[in-house]
């Protein structure tokens, strides 16, 4: 499923913010048991400050404080944006986590791990 | 009788670890993989676990703060044993640092129980254990409760019908571990670094019920995974059934492929028969080698060859070289540092088997002493001695040859002792007669066997060797300075 199903087709940016978050959320909870909450957290903040070199308005993931706290800040840079900006941002920062981790433990495995939530790329434009 | 439990043993699909373990992993045993960092626990816990994960026996494995597990999975997806379709549906992992960061062991075990009970597998592995002990210490006081912890754990996971391991670092502290006691397995590896060599080493401490094989295993970690050279032993004596390659101590004479030897040896070499061939540099021990396997290949008994020795493009050597190349004779040529003589037995065998063969030739034992790695020099000549047991156990006819030192105060034929292990001995000299340098050679033993006892002059000529007339003329031979016989003429007229 895409973000772009998720967000529906309320074209605004709260639901692009909620899609991204309830999709990443989803995939840290397939990551978290295998690599560990904090093997996930490294890489989420790294996503971040990644994605933040095109889209200078995302919160860093440099910021302190939990990912909670992370997350929350993210919903509201992605909020204060207009759809399509948000949409675009959300789905950079959730490739760039996958791409992350791929360069890490291999594009087979994490396919494997994220599949449940997040299809390869060319079954997207398909759907 | 058939009321007993039968144990089923899994295969473990490490090359060599089932013949240690005396014929594979007791089923709903629990066991420990111990060893210092890198020495190859997880590597070998990884192996065992998609050799064995099915559908119907998936394997959960649990990692522990030890090694970060996106780092596991990075390094230890290069195997070639690593298998991508097992994943989630016959393999899945689990991070535990979160509980175990909590330092509440009885968390711990109800994550594992909760994990177990989700996923029933059949294989549990916990990588590495030594994380949860340390974090237990920091915040536990005494070892009573870890001590229940992982007899706790141990009943339960036998109790889930699983077959589990551990993994860990626990026999670096202290040698009594509570937790020693409640395993049923003891898996210990090693890993030994001397001059520039790095040899590995697995010890099967325990194994309740199983008759093991004991002693240290060298084993190697390629990118096919493990593979494990269990220390040399007699084939037959662990109720295998014996190999039945070639005549077994028959009374089969072989052909040495070099004029007049045969006769020398009493008709040629007794099958299954040991030869030690010793001679300085350049006497043409490996002449002699090549002249042997080649006539096996005349006679249509294949063989094969151990090489630790460079040897020039001559001749006799291209005969050699033509050979291996026609598959006519296996080669061992290996020329790692730190090779143990029970890996070179492991390759030796399976080649002997692979291509039938009933000739060895071993070139040289000088050689081969220098290409092991230096931990294994120490025991070199009980090696030999187990290395000679396993041949003698194929039924192998086997001729190796050794440098000996020109002395001309004393007699030798080997500086490692090998002479009173082979069945047979020829030794090669170089005597001084008229200001030149002759060879000669002569038959010392043949185990059980008359043989000719004449020392024999002989030429290395581009068709090989040319074995001449017995040295009548000079005595004093073996000395290197011969005199000529007084009364030479006589002599011969007497005794001919």
């Amino acid at each position: 499923m895409t973000l772009a199903h998720r967000a529906g087709s309320a074209h605004d940016a709260t639901a692009a913010a909620e899609a991204t978050i309830s999709t990443w959320r989803q995939m840290a909870g397939l990551c978290t048991p295998v690599i560990g909450a904090r093997g996930v957290d490294v890489i989420f903040r790294r996503s971040m400050y990644l994605t933040g070199k095109t889209f200078p308005w995302l919160a860093s993931g440099e910021e302190q404080g939990g990912s909670a706290a992370l997350l929350a800040s993210l919903k509201v840079s992605l909020t204060g944006r207009d759809a399509d900006d948000a949409a675009a941002a959300g789905y950079t920062l959730l490739a760039t986590f996958l791409e992350l981790l791929a360069t890490l433990i291999g594009e087979s495995l994490t396919e494997r791990l994220v599949s449940p939530v997040w299809a390869p790329s060319e079954q997207e434009t398909v759907s | 009788m058939s009321t007993k439990v039968t144990i089923h043993r899994l295969c473990t699909g490490v090359p060599g670890l089932d013949a240690i373990l005396g014929g594979g992993l007791p089923e709903f045993s629990f066991n420990l993989i111990t060893g210092p960092p890198g020495s190859g626990k997880t590597t070998l816990a990884h192996q065992i676990m998609f050799a064995l994960a099915t559908r119907e026996k998936p394997a959960l494995f649990f990692t522990v703060l030890g090694e970060p597990p996106l780092k596991m999975l990075r390094y230890q997806q290069q195997f070639s044993f690593f298998d991508f379709d097992k994943l989630n549906e016959s393999i899945r992992f689990v991070n535990l640092s979160d509980d175990v960061t909590t330092g509440n062991l009885n968390n711990v075990l109800a994550r594992i129980t909760q994990e177990v009970e989700a996923f029933s597998p059949a294989l549990v592995f916990v990588d590495s254990f030594r994380s949860i002990i340390q974090e237990a210490a920091l915040q536990t006081e005494g070892t009573s409760s870890l001590q229940l912890f992982i007899q706790q754990l141990g009943m339960q996971l036998s109790g889930w019908q699983t077959t589990s391991f551990l993994i860990g670092e626990f026999l670096s502290e202290s040698g009594s571990h509570p937790i020693l006691t409640v395993a049923d397995g003891l898996l210990s590896l090693e890993q030994s670094v001397e001059r520039n060599s790095m040899v590995r080493k697995m010890q099967l401490m325990k194994m309740r019920g199983q008759a093991i094989l004991p002693g240290m295993h060298t084993f190697r970690i390629s990118g096919d995974g493990i593979e494990i050279f269990p220390a040399a032993r007699v084939r037959g004596d662990t109720g295998e059934e014996p190999l039945t390659i070639g005549p077994l101590r028959s009374k089969k004479r072989l052909t040495m492929g070099v004029a007049r030897l045969d006769e020398m040896l009493g008709g040629g070499l007794p099958a299954g028969y040991s030869l030690l061939v010793a001679g300085p540099s350049g006497s043409g021990k490996t002449i002699l080698a090549t002249a042997f396997l080649a006539e096996g290949v005349r006679q249509g008994e294949p063989g094969v060859i151990v090489a630790f020795e460079q040897t020039p493009s001559q001749s006799w050597v291209r005969t050699l070289d033509d050979m291996i190349r026609a598959g006519q004779i296996g080669l061992i040529n290996s020329r790692s540092p730190d090779l143990s003589i029970d890996e070179i037995v492991q390759h030796l065998t399976d080649l002997i088997q692979q291509m039938k063969a009933t000739r060895v030739v071993i070139d040289s034992l000088s050689g081969f002493e220098l290409a092991v790695a230096p931990t294994f020099r120490e025991d070199f000549r009980e090696s030999l001695f187990r290395m000679f047991a396993v041949l003698s156990g194929l039924g192998v006819t086997v001729l190796m040859t050794s440098e000996l030192e020109d002395r001309y105060i004393d007699l030798r034929f080997s500086p490692y002792g090998a002479a009173f292990l082979t069945d047979a001995i020829i030794v090669q000299r170089y005597i001084e007669v008229e200001s030149s340098l002759q060879r000669v050679m002569a038959v010392v033993k043949v185990r059980a066997s008359s043989h000719n006892t004449e020392i024999r002059r002989y030429e290395i000529t581009d068709d090989g060797i040319v074995i001449g007339d017995p040295v009548s003329d000079f005595e004093g031979i073996l000395g290197g300075q011969p005199t000529r016989t007084k009364g030479y003429r006589m002599v011969k007229r007497g005794t001919s």
